[in-house]
């Protein structure tokens, strides 16, 4: 079992964003998240999917062996939120990935990855 | 009745023109940083989702016919298939296409994919988005 824990922050969403090219602004500013019924700046799904990936890497024993990643994204991440990211075995070839906030919500579902 | 809460919106089927990508290796070490991932190990996987998604996108959510309300489009799921992982400064061609657009429910669910291949016309990758955009 892999395992990561992290504490997002204003400040990796906006690298996210500028790293990725998604500078929509709901992950950037905090009135514009609200207007369109946020409660502030969110982070990416593809931030999450991305932090996932580095656990799904290391559990399948390199970046290089992942042939497959699924994630849905079921809850919001907003700064300060800690989310701790777990992948473990599920068949040969496939792991079980898990992203579960401090409130115990699960914020990635359904998510697998397959390897080899 | 189902089938009047479920209705194809007219931009199924819809592809764009193929996108260049060439895979900068300073922005590599960049995203590799925001997700805490090692800059070393080369391109990392969720990368696609600049070289694949993050190219095509744009056609999508720029194209007026299709008329996506960005501010309230929410990235719902996506899937990422590699053949293979492509290398810093390489370049790869990518092509999007909606492959459902559906309204039910007062939302309009649209699924996005790309195909991304190497410039021996060899598959890359292949990413599937379902976004949902809110009323």
């Amino acid at each position: 079992m892999s395992r990561r824990e992290v504490t997002f922050t204003k400040e990796q969403i906006a690298a996210y964003a500028e790293a990725s090219g998604d500078r929509n602004p709901i992950h950037l500013d905090d009135d514009f998240a609200r207007t369109v019924g946020l409660p502030g700046v969110i982070a990416h799904g593809m931030l999450q999917m991305g932090l996932m990936a580095t656990v799904a890497a290391e559990a399948a024993g390199g970046p290089d062996k992942l042939r497959r990643l699924y994630c849905r994204f079921a809850g919001m991440v907003v700064p300060g939120d800690t989310v701790t990211f777990t992948a473990g075995p599920l068949a040969p070839g496939r792991l079980d990935l898990k992203a579960v906030n401090q409130m115990g919500e699960a914020v990635l579902t359904k998510s697998v990855a397959e390897y080899g | 009745m189902a089938d009047s809460a479920k209705a194809e919106t007219g931009v199924a089927g819809r592809t764009y023109p193929p996108v260049n990508f060439q895979i900068d290796s300073t922005r590599v070490a960049a995203f590799a940083n925001a997700i805490g991932a090692d800059p070393a190990a080369g391109v990392p996987p969720t990368f696609a989702a600049v070289y694949s998604l993050g190219a095509t996108a744009p056609q999508l959510f720029g194209d007026p016919e299709a008329a996506v309300d960005f501010a309230r489009l929410l990235h719902a799921e996506q899937e990422f298939t590699w053949t293979r992982h492509p290398r810093p400064d390489e370049t790869v061609t990518s092509r999007g296409r909606v492959a459902s657009d559906v309204n039910r429910r007062g939302m309009r669910f649209m699924s996005f994919e790309t195909d991304t291949t190497d410039q021996r016309g060899q598959p890359v990758c292949r990413s599937k988005a379902l976004f949902v955009i809110r009323s």
